[in-house]
């Protein structure tokens, strides 16, 4: 009979207007790979934090074996053997690994740098991995930077880790490095809370999986009795096949060539694109695939490389010459690229061309509303009003403005970068459809997307980069998820 | 959709809007209560006509801020221009419209160079602008020799003493200035501009907005503004010196936090920073019929430089959770 590690019963959290919890139970096993699963707003967020104490549930109990409490605060949370890894996180950037792992805990009041170091290095050799503790960490990479987590977490001796998306930051192979350092805690006893979208993932470590939707708690299944299937229709609460819908295009000229383009860590990169095409760019995070987009979209210095837009040479050093010549950029962080989240979804969508279409530096305020409204029809944009601030809608609803401002500009070869990141299923869906149909009135799209069955399902053709270098590309008919993997990690 | 439109209305702008006129309104209540000779024409037209460079002062400021900046130098630009203009018209007697436009002119190159500054190293301009303020402070005195400049021909005065329909000069250009930099915000492109700039810096640059040449043209226009309410600062007292000005940095960013004009950027009204500048008025001369002294009044105000910039935060953190309480559901389904 597996021991009962935690509980937590009949959790309650709302906010203004919002059931964030409702009625939540969950039992986690000592020593179990636990995983959560749901849509964005699921409420698995607000359970951890529930969990580790940041936020005061309204009613319900969370118990740690027989001591129950109605609320938590981060030290009871933490002297009850949680801890938790937060997507954003909570180390001192200028402090040096070793202070970072032993931070918050009792040093007296001299401390020996030497005996930190040596007691960092002994947990970092515990766990089998290579980092120096007298390094800053500013100067480490996000793996690292997540193994000095996972470390600092090990010297709390902590019973319950919860891990919040920590692959999303990884490449294939620190990935995998993450999986062995958590399998082996789990051995120590450890219990892993571990939330991630990306279902592949818990089908390789989790035991369990519990699924959460609508701040509601649906089931808790066994990994191994269970299937992907099963558990996207559990999230979604409905039968939902992703699909890629028709294309009635046939892609033809060559709209956007570059011809060896370098910088920011990007090598002699060439290729090119059809009107009428979608170009998947495939490669690790750190490939240099935002790089090569920003370049290309003038928002970032090239050393050398030409760009021809429809035959004709074209010279772009900032993203307005970019979009005079019919190229628009979706960046891969919309909320900090791509919006300005307090002004208003019209200024928003204005914010492209307000300029352009200014007579006599009036601006044409009646025509931006206009188009607003179109846009907000066309794509569906799920929103109270015009003046609602962006910041108040949902992730596909942003995106969806921010796509809305780049065609207002009358852009026609778009470039994507992590289009769906961070964005529900339901709305994923439509930004395919929205993608496809763009192609099929005559756009052009560059897509670049970690999440390789996106890329393989909707692309007509592939260019693979891997540490600033071009892999290859890969016509339709030779998609296949192992190649375009092995020529991401830099094999031939 | 449907929880969407159930969520509260979050528009703490408009709130702030009328919070702002009501403060203004009390203000004068609970005055007139505490001396008889608050609510008369008089003492509310000195109110008026002594602050029209503050509100001249705060609106050039409120570029910069909407902006995302800060521009702390205001008040040495005030001085060097001042005695520069003075010195045109009283030393070397040069007509009175070119020393004005040497004045503005000077002011508004005064902006520029923090303007150039700002964007070239990117330092906080809070930094930038109180170092080329020591640098002003430093040309002002070099160029007045601490002298005290009088006796400025009658059409130079007559900006401040001149009516037209009853009133001041100065008030109706403070009329003037208002409404011009309210149409530049909500119907020009150049304002729209410094919106998205203050709004978030690099989603602008990536839109298409050439966000340097607009950051630096906010400080550029601060400038001239700050000239043009330097004239109506000296006309008013028919004397200047390098002491003129430094100081009202502080009463114009005040009165533009306690208006609204958010000192994050991004946002603000020109009505609001009216009001903002009357409450500081209205406080300064209500305690002082009331028989404060100045020294006490300076703590009142940086009190409520501090509960303005406070009430800013918190408003921004109230906004941020409640951001997080909307994204933190499901808004997405169908």
């Amino acid at each position: 009979m597996p021991e009962t590690i935690l509980t937590v019963r009949n959790i309650i959290k709302t906010y203004p207007g919002v059931v964030a919890l409702n009625d939540v139970s969950v039992a986690f096993e000592k020593g179990e790979i636990h995983a959560m699963l749901g849509e964005n707003g699921a409420g698995k967020s607000t359970l951890i934090k529930v969990i580790s104490g940041a936020i005061e549930p309204d009613q319900g109990v969370i118990a740690f074996g027989a001591r129950e409490y109605h609320k938590l605060n981060p030290a009871i949370s933490r002297e009850n053997g949680v801890a938790v890894i937060y997507q954003e996180f909570s180390l001192v950037e200028s402090m040096s690994v070793a202070q970072n792992v032993f931070l918050g805990e009792e040093q007296g009041f001299l401390v020996s740098h030497k005996a930190l170091k040596l007691r960092a290095g002994k947990v970092f050799e515990a766990m089998h991995v290579d980092i120096d503790p007298s390094a800053q960490v500013r100067k480490l990479s996000p793996a690292k930077k997540q193994l000095v987590e996972i470390a600092k977490a090990v010297s709390q001796n902590a019973k319950i880790l919860v891990m919040d998306e920590p692959s999303a930051p990884l490449s294939a192979s620190e990935v995998e490095t993450m999986f062995g350092i958590i399998g082996k805690l789990k051995d120590q006893g450890v219990t892993i809370i571990y939330i991630s979208h990306r279902i592949e993932e818990l089908f390789r470590i989790s035991d369990r999986v519990t699924v959460m939707r609508d701040g509601r708690y649906v089931d808790t299944l066994i990994t191994k009795k269970t299937n992907r299937k099963e558990l996207i229709n559990l999230m979604v609460g409905r039968e939902l096949k992703e699909y890629y819908p028709q294309r009635t295009i046939i892609p033809s000229d060559v709209v956007l060539e570059v011809k060896q383009i370098s910088g920011l860590g990007d090598k002699d990169i060439s290729f090119s694109v059809r009107k009428g095409e979608i170009l998947g760019v495939a490669g690790l995070v750190g490939s240099g695939r935002t790089e090569l987009a920003n370049i290309i979209y003038g928002a970032m210095p090239k050393e050398s490389g030409e760009t021809w837009v429809e035959g004709i040479k074209r010279d772009i050093q900032s993203p307005d010459k970019a979009i005079e010549y019919g190229i628009g950029l979706i960046p891969e962080d919309r909320k900090h690229h791509g919006c300005i989240l307090n002004a208003s979804v019209q200024f928003n969508i204005a914010l492209s061309t307000f300029n352009k279409n200014a007579k006599f530096f009036v601006v044409d305020a009646k025509g931006h509303k206009e188009t607003a409204r179109y846009y907000l029809e066309k794509f569906n944009i799920r929103t109270p009003s015009l003046d609602q601030r962006v910041t108040n809608l949902s992730g596909g609803n942003q995106q969806k403005v921010v796509l809305a401002k780049t065609l207002a500009a009358n852009t026609n070869i778009l470039i994507f970068d992590e289009p769906t990141r961070g964005i529900d299923v339901g709305s994923k869906q439509e930004i395919y459809n929205l993608m496809v149909e763009l192609v099929n009135q005559g756009k052009t799209i560059i897509m670049i997307s970690s999440e390789m069955e996106e890329l393989l399902g909707i692309s007509d053709r592939l260019i693979v980069l891997s540490e600033g270098k071009f892999m290859g590309e890969v016509p339709k008919e030779k998609f296949d998820q192992r190649y375009v993997i092995e020529l991401a990690s830099g094999h031939h | 959709m449907d929880k969407m439109k159930k969520l509260p209305k979050i528009n703490l702008g408009g709130l702030k809007k009328y919070t702002v006129m009501f403060i203004l309104v009390i203000l004068m209540v609970l005055f007139s209560f505490s001396s008889p000779y608050f609510l008369t024409v008089r003492n509310l037209t000195n109110i008026i006509t002594q602050n029209t460079y503050f509100i001249i002062l705060a609106i050039g400021l409120s570029f910069v801020m909407i902006g995302g900046g800060i521009d702390l130098s205001v008040g040495w630009q005030m001085s060097l221009v001042g005695v520069v203009t003075a010195m045109m018209m009283v030393v070397y007697h040069l007509p009175v419209w070119l020393a004005v436009l040497i004045g503005i002119l000077l002011g508004t190159l005064l902006g520029l160079f923090n303007g150039l500054i700002v964007t070239n190293i990117k330092v906080f301009p809070l930094i930038v602008t109180i170092a080329t303020s020591t640098v002003f402070q430093g040309l002002s005195y070099i160029v007045s020799k601490a002298n005290t400049f009088r006796g400025y021909p009658e059409e130079f005065l007559q900006l401040a003493k001149g009516k037209f329909l009853g009133v001041t000069f100065d008030v109706w250009l403070t009329i003037l200035v208002v409404l011009l930099a309210s149409f530049v915000y909500y119907k020009t492109s150049y304002g729209w501009n410094v919106l998205a700039l203050g709004g978030n810096e690099e989603a602008a640059r990536l839109a298409g907005i050439k966000t340097k040449a607009i950051k630096i043209s906010v400080y550029t226009v601060c400038g001239f503004f700050t000239a043009i309410a330097t004239m109506v600062m000296i006309s008013k007292a028919n004397t200047t010196n390098s002491m003129f000005g430094p100081g009202s940095e502080f009463t114009a960013l005040t009165a533009a936090i306690v208006g609204g004009i958010s000192f994050m950027g991004g946002e603000g009204n020109m009505l609001g920073l009216v009001a903002g500048v009357f409450i500081l008025a209205v406080l300064g001369n209500g305690m002082q019929l009331a028989g404060w002294g100045t020294y006490a009044q300076y703590i009142v105000k940086g009190l409520i430089l501090l509960g303005a910039v406070t009430f800013d935060e918190y408003q921004k953190t109230a906004r941020r959770k409640a951001h997080k309480a909307t994204t933190d559901q499901p808004t997405d389904k169908h």
